[in-house]
């Protein structure tokens, strides 16, 4: 694997593949209760759960 | 969450297990991304903080793991004897 | 490789018996997109996959989705342990008591017991992680189709703390 926190732009890939961005870590949440309570430490994970089917946002 | 907890117990055990999700999520970052010398940091400094709560709650109340249980003493063997996690609610 | 820590993940405190939300939440234990489905999966597609990072954290996640799982068993155990057969008959829990009464046992909502063929370790790593990206969002979207009329403020914490750990394996 290469370096994990290289940036590549997604024009350059092969098509018909499917990929998924990397990860960057910047910092956790501040509040360590609420991530708890959240399910995920890292905001850019915390995805609102809507209790509804996939819907345009 | 703003729980109330009815004991000291019960803080500290809550106090773990929001230790003990940072460590996780930080390791399941550090899996796929092991040169990150910061997220290493972190890591290193809630781990620290959690195994200490961990050998604070064993010493105090009941083993949290089996390497913390200590058959030393003559009491039972709390390790079986203590309340089943689960053993909760609706009673 | 397992040792464990004598606690649940996040606690699981059940105020309210009720039959009715443990037939559907059972799915989570046994079900297709449930957790037993989840630790298995990435437990076995982790010995084929030719880059430590990758076994590394399907191994830690597969861990961490047996945490869950016992969590979903508790949510179970604890909504139906002191029902009385007035309120297991006037349930839909009624069938899954005759053959396992407040026992757990994995199956689906619908009856099919938890099987391999509810995921696939196809020892080719691409292919491995497309089938846990698109378990990951069966899961999410399972989850949404669980009932919304129940005091969900007590299952609620718990449940976030198994969804979003599924954002993991897709990143």
């Amino acid at each position: 694997m290469k370096d994990y926190l290289y940036r590549e732009p997604c024009d350059d890939f092969p098509v018909a593949m499917a990929y998924v961005p990397w990860q960057h870590f910047k910092g956790i949440c501040e509040n360590l209760e609420k991530g708890y309570c959240d399910g995920t430490i890292f905001p850019e994970l915390d995805k609102p759960f809507t209790g509804r089917r996939c819907c345009n946002r | 969450m703003n729980a109330q907890f009815s004991s000291e117990q019960e803080k500290l055990l809550h106090d773990i297990g929001v230790l003990s999700f940072v460590v996780i999520e930080l390791s399941l970052y550090l899996d796929t991304h092991p040169t990150d010398q910061n997220a290493m940091k972190y890591f290193n400094h809630y781990n620290n903080l959690a195994n200490q709560a961990r050998q604070e709650y064993s010493a105090r109340y009941t083993p949290l793991t089996l390497s913390c249980a200590d058959a030393s003493a003559c009491d039972d063997w709390k390790w079986a004897l203590a309340p089943m996690p689960w053993e909760g609610g609706c009673n | 490789m397992w040792n464990y820590e004598r606690r649940l993940e996040f606690p699981v405190n059940i105020k309210e018996a009720n039959a009715d939300i443990a037939q559907a939440i059972i799915s989570q234990y046994g079900g297709p997109d449930g957790e037993m489905g989840a630790s298995m999966r990435y437990l076995s597609q982790r010995y084929a996959c030719p880059y430590r990072e990758v076994s590394a954290v399907l191994t830690d996640i597969g861990t961490e989705e047996l945490a869950h799982l016992e969590m979903v068993a508790a949510i179970v155990h604890q909504l139906t342990k002191n029902l009385s057969m007035e309120q297991i008959e006037a349930s839909g829990f009624r069938n899954y008591y005759v053959d396992h009464t407040v026992g757990i046992w994995p199956q689906a909502a619908g009856g099919v017991p938890f099987n391999a063929c509810e995921f696939q370790s196809k020892g080719d790593i691409i292919t491995d992680l497309m089938e846990d990206m698109a378990a990951d969002e069966t899961f999410t979207h399972t989850q949404s189709k669980l009932p919304v009329d129940y005091n969900w403020r007590q299952i609620c914490p718990m449940y976030f703390i198994i969804i979003a750990p599924h954002f993991n394996i897709i990143n």
